[in-house]
């Protein structure tokens, strides 16, 4: 693939209208001029976003199998009977209704995140979604969003002067009503919000139906047709999805499915989209997850048998259209929930959660380990942080969109850890896992009183240390630096903290495990 | 038995008649009967200020529909002039601090034209945000688009004078105004009349008197007529007004008042023989007053009164008047006018309360023109200004701003014959629409929603949770969202658009979660990422509401 220098505009030498500040802070040590990336004209890479809007019970979607006397204590009344489980592998199952996710798996399409989340969970849906849309951690309130600022770095002066010859089509499309945070960029949204491709935006032009034939009827006709007209991109839209079209019959009465239709026709008809956002709500389980008598019922299960069969019929028309390998979707949550459910047959808000890759050009493996599931534990607990979202993020934007390393870092964040959840689609898919060294961590005594000590062994390594409480707050930093090889101990001191349930995450180079402990109240 | 013979209480014209009573007419001018309730109330006050808020249509509704009317044409004191908001020290030593530049000459040294423009300017368009229910604003609008000016005429006081001569008699004898207007320094100056001499008559004012101000243009009858008047009439009036000039034009001289004055030198006193289409009147000379002698001549004819009923039913009602609107409110408030010898309150106090006004096909259809766009959410939505006076201005200079941006700017108007949207067919109101002004309005609900505008030191931006703090049950999404439209657009919305607002302030949520989320924000005010999380849904809420087609409606 070449690549050739590209600068958008006359004005990107002088950057007069860059924005100065990145999420309102300042830019130091970057000179402007090398915001403007170079754009690799012939990457034609699309990501689309599944957002799964509540809060995806993740432990009962990605089920860890060797963790079921814990699961029968402290989630009995919603767990998935073992039996019923689908493997993806030995020690990680699937809920029954999202099969497509151990389908596409076997066919090396499809990967797992386990745990992904960030220090000091918010468990307010505006603020942690704000958050995942961001790319902030969650002390800062960023208003753009982590996409928009990807585009931003290199289509300068946007919205003004686009669409233009070189870019006649929207840089991202959200499918539904509002336009999508991820894509807000420093003067304007970068999304479209696309309703279907016939009727681009149900709050501005209406349902549809009869207006009525008064004066005002006649006025609000005339307005919504102007304000129709306005959009720039709704020729170009309408002319893809003309020129396209679908391969499957996809489920109608799915509405997740009737956007990723429209995904799917759209670019099949040429559209130069890099970003799909589409999104199915309904995730926030507080009550009736599942079915008093039967576990394989209730709304997270209909919800992901949803999800299941949109994946099944988008998958399958891009590998008839011959898309395969330049799309790639990524579920997403704000975040998962309690790891005890609670008497209503649901679970309240929670931590960490797994998140999904589809596509031909994922790299088919799980990341991360299985969630260490106490019997004893308390009703806050949520899953504790493995991979920082932003680390997928960033991992998307070098591999998928071609982002330098450096660049990667000035969007999200300085401690950004690059994680292989994709491959170079080249390469024939080799189910030989890779290798890894074996990090042994214990702690002990565990459960502690005063302190614990932690031990584990690695290569020489960048290693981060993190102590969590319960909720996924961040107690402190135990260590952050590059460490010789062989074995290390730390001694972590925890006479100054209440007794409760903590984690520690250890980020040993590319490799993360969390470790819970325990400490007793006094007696 | 026509139409005019069946009026009640007709008594024939009189000139200079000092009734202010209004006689009942045609069932669709009949007083409304009906139901008066919020619909109605907002409804008045939407067409007859510029935007009403909750409270105000709370007390209209209250209070009933005549006491509103009355409060509406309430007399009120003249407003404070404007101060200079943007000037140094010693930058205009002929205004002391804390007064008006409006009664001073200019300074001999600097230049502080642009300093006066734009604090009359900035002053004007805080009137409109402070207005409370007082139809008085909207009627100077109306008078400032019937006797258009542009900012040619560079003296701000010139401007000032023009407006307060306006606003002074914003609903009172049209002959008057038309009189007044006809000699207003800034009209001679703008159409001029100051070069109208004797000799050398200039026929810009004869010609705009007659086609724009009062008999309007009538069906073409001939060469050089136009049924309601003619060129000869052009030409002989011209006449008539010779010898009228201002004084005081960027004058420096504090001894030199800035007025108009009569110089019988330069006026032509021979006789001015009008066309049949004024009954081949002869005017001779009567010097200083016959300009207002010819005002009466003109007001004989009928037309006069239909003439300016359907320019104030275009202001107030709706831009299409087909055949039996015609004869049956705009004739008859024709006549009423005529029979309330041109006094403007009687008749527009009798739409105002009419069938036909309050009837549901008129809730609604009027496109809000720029200032209202750029108002109504200011106002309706309670945005909050800084105390001091001095900081408010450049606010109300940025709000100026952002009018003339959309081609609607005070004291400046395009054409002699008023803003394009009150009298060009076929488009009339629609003229305010194109992909650029909806580019404009809808960068203007961004940022007065979202980033803002700091002119100075402070920013003018909306409250999101200020505002729904005023509702009445701000806690549950649906009445919540039902309220705000209701306060926000005249008609209802349908229950997917309404499905699709929620959607936008709790996608894929239950409706708990905006209580729960909402909630938390109260019982922690402080907390700033709460606070934010929360703001910025409600800021998604509004900039969708506000860019539907159905806000840039009335």
């Amino acid at each position: 693939m070449k690549r050739r220098n590209f600068l958008q505009t006359a004005a990107a030498g002088t950057a007069a209208s860059l924005p100065f500040f990145l999420n309102g802070m300042p830019l130091q040590t970057m000179a402007k001029s090398a915001l403007f990336s170079n754009v690799n004209p012939d990457n034609d890479k699309v990501l689309v976003l599944i957002q799964l809007i509540g809060g995806n019970d993740g432990l009962n979607t990605i089920i860890p199998l060797d963790q079921y006397a814990g699961l029968a204590q402290v989630r009995g009344n919603i767990m998935i009977p073992e039996q019923n489980v689908l493997s993806l592998t030995d020690t990680v199952g699937v809920h029954p209704g999202l099969s497509v996710l151990r389908a596409l798996y076997e066919e090396g399409k499809a990967g797992v995140v386990q745990a992904v989340g960030y220090p000091n969970q918010n468990r307010s849906h505006f603020r942690s979604m704000d958050i995942w849309n961001s790319g902030s951690g969650a002390e800062e309130t960023w208003s753009t969003g982590w996409l928009g600022r990807y585009l931003d770095s290199y289509y300068d002066g946007y919205p003004e002067g686009y669409p233009n010859e070189e870019h006649p089509h929207p840089f991202a499309i959200t499918m539904g009503g509002n336009v999508s945070e991820t894509c807000q960029g420093w003067a304007a949204n970068y999304s479209l919000t696309v309703f279907d491709p016939f009727s681009l935006n149900p709050l501005l032009e209406g349902e549809g139906g009869v207006l009525p034939d008064t004066p005002y009827g006649d006025e609000l006709a005339f307005l919504r047709h102007s304000i129709a007209q306005t959009n720039a991109y709704g020729e170009v839209i309408t002319e893809a999805a003309n020129l396209g079209a679908n391969t499957v019959v996809y489920p109608e009465s799915i509405r997740l499915a009737r956007q990723l239709k429209n995904v799917a026709l759209l670019i099949s008809g040429g559209l130069q989209t890099k970003v799909f956002v589409v999104s199915i709500g309904g995730f926030d389980t507080h009550a009736n997850q599942v079915l008093e008598d039967g576990p394989l019922g209730g709304e997270h299960a209909q919800l992901l048998k949803a999800v299941s069969q949109a994946m099944t019929s988008f998958q399958q028309d891009l590998a008839n259209l011959g898309l395969e390998e330049r799309v790639l979707s990524m579920t997403f949550s704000e975040f998962g929930r309690r790891i005890r459910s609670n008497a209503s047959f649901g679970t309240d808000h929670g931590t960490a959660a797994p998140l999904m890759l589809f596509g031909a050009c994922v790299n088919p493996q799980v990341l991360g380990e299985n969630p260490e599931i106490d019997g004893q534990i308390g009703n806050s607990e949520g899953i504790p942080m493995q991979y920082d979202f932003r680390d997928v993020y960033g991992s998307i934007l070098l591999d998928w969109f071609e982002v330098e390393e450096s660049q990667v870092r000035n969007l999200l964040y300085d401690d950004f850890t690059y994680l292989p959840i994709l491959n170079t689609c080249e390469s024939v898919v080799s189910d030989t896992e890779q290798a890894t060294p074996e990090l042994s961590v214990e702690t002990f005594p565990n459960p502690c009183q005063a302190g614990f000590t932690l031990s584990f062994q690695c290569q020489r390594a960048q290693v981060r240390i993190t102590l969590f409480d319960a909720v996924g707050a961040v107690v402190r930093q135990l260590a952050a630096r590059t460490l010789p090889p062989g074995r290390h101990r730390i001694e972590v001191d925890m006479s100054k903290q209440p007794a409760g349930a903590y984690f520690v995450r250890l980020q040993i180079g590319q490799q993360i495990q969390t470790k819970r402990v325990v400490k007793l109240g006094s007696f | 038995m026509d139409r005019t013979t069946a009026l009640a209480g007709r008594r024939g014209r009189q000139l200079h008649s000092t009734i202010n009573t209004f006689t009942t007419v045609t069932t669709d001018l009949e007083p409304y009967a009906g139901v008066w309730e919020q619909a109605q109330a907002a409804h008045l006050l939407r067409r007859t200020t510029f935007g009403p808020t909750k409270a105000a249509i709370q007390q209209a509704q209250d209070q009933g529909l005549d006491a509103t009317i009355l409060q509406l044409f309430t007399d009120l004191p003249l407003p404070e002039p404007p101060r200079y908001y943007d000037t140094e020290e010693g930058d205009d030593p002929n205004v002391l601090p804390e007064e008006s530049w409006v009664e001073a000459p200019l300074p001999e040294e600097g230049n502080v034209l642009p300093n006066r423009r734009s604090s009359l300017q900035a002053w004007t368009m805080g009137l409109l945000l402070n207005e409370e229910i007082s139809i008085r604003e909207q009627l100077c609008l109306f008078w400032h688009n019937h006797f258009a000016i542009n900012n040619s005429v560079n003296d701000p006081r010139f401007w000032y004078r023009y407006i307060t001569t306006i606003r002074s008699q914003a609903w009172g004898n049209f002959r008057q105004l038309c009189k007044d207007i006809n000699i207003d320094p800034c009209m001679l100056r703008f159409l001029n009349g100051n070069q109208n001499e004797a000799g050398s008559p200039n026929e810009n004012y004869a010609r705009e008197l007659l086609e724009l101000y009062t008999v309007g243009k009538g069906p073409f009858a001939g060469p050089g007529d136009y049924t309601t008047f003619t060129e000869q009439d052009v030409e002989a009036m011209a006449r008539v007004l010779t010898g009228w000039t201002d004084t005081g034009y960027q004058t420096t001289d504090p001894e030199e008042e800035l007025t108009a004055i009569f110089q019988p030198d330069l006026h032509d006193v021979l006789p001015k023989q009008l066309s049949a289409r004024f009954g081949e009147e002869v005017i001779g000379d009567l010097g200083e007053e016959e300009y207002a002698h010819l005002i009466d001549v003109i007001f004989v004819q009928d037309v006069v009164a239909q003439h300016i009923c359907r320019k104030l039913y275009r202001w107030f009602v709706y831009y299409k008047i087909d055949e039996l609107t015609e004869a049956e409110v705009i004739l008859p408030l024709a006549q009423l006018l005529i029979d309330n010898d041109y006094e403007i309150a009687p008749v527009l106090q009798v739409l105002l309360r009419s069938n036909h006004f309050y009837s549901i096909l008129n809730q609604g259809p009027m496109i809000k023109h720029p200032i209202q766009f750029v108002l109504n959410p200011i106002r309706q939505c309670g945005v909050a200004f800084p105390e001091e006076v001095q900081e408010q201005y450049p606010l109300w200079y940025r709000l100026h701003e952002l009018t003339d941006n959309m081609d609607m700017a005070y004291y400046d108007i395009p054409e002699v014959a008023g803003w394009k949207a009150y009298y060009q067919q076929p488009l009339f109101y629609r003229n305010w629409i194109n992909s650029i002004s909806l580019q404009q309005r809808s960068r203007y609900i961004r940022n007065l929603v979202v980033n803002g505008y700091t002119p100075a030191e402070v920013t003018l931006r909306m409250d999101p949770l200020a505002f729904i703090a005023t509702l009445d049950d701000p806690l549950e999404p649906n009445a919540m969202i039902a309220e705000i439209v209701t306060l926000l657009l005249p008609q209802p919305l349908e229950p997917g658009q309404l499905t699709a607002l929620k959607e936008i302030l709790i996608p894929g949520l239950p409706d708990f979660e905006w209580t729960l989320e909402y909630g938390n924000y109260l019982g922690n005010p402080d907390d700033e990422t709460t606070r934010q999380a929360v703001q910025s849904k409600l800021q998604d809420l509004f900039v969708g509401l506000f860019n539907m087609a159905e806000f840039h409606l009335s």
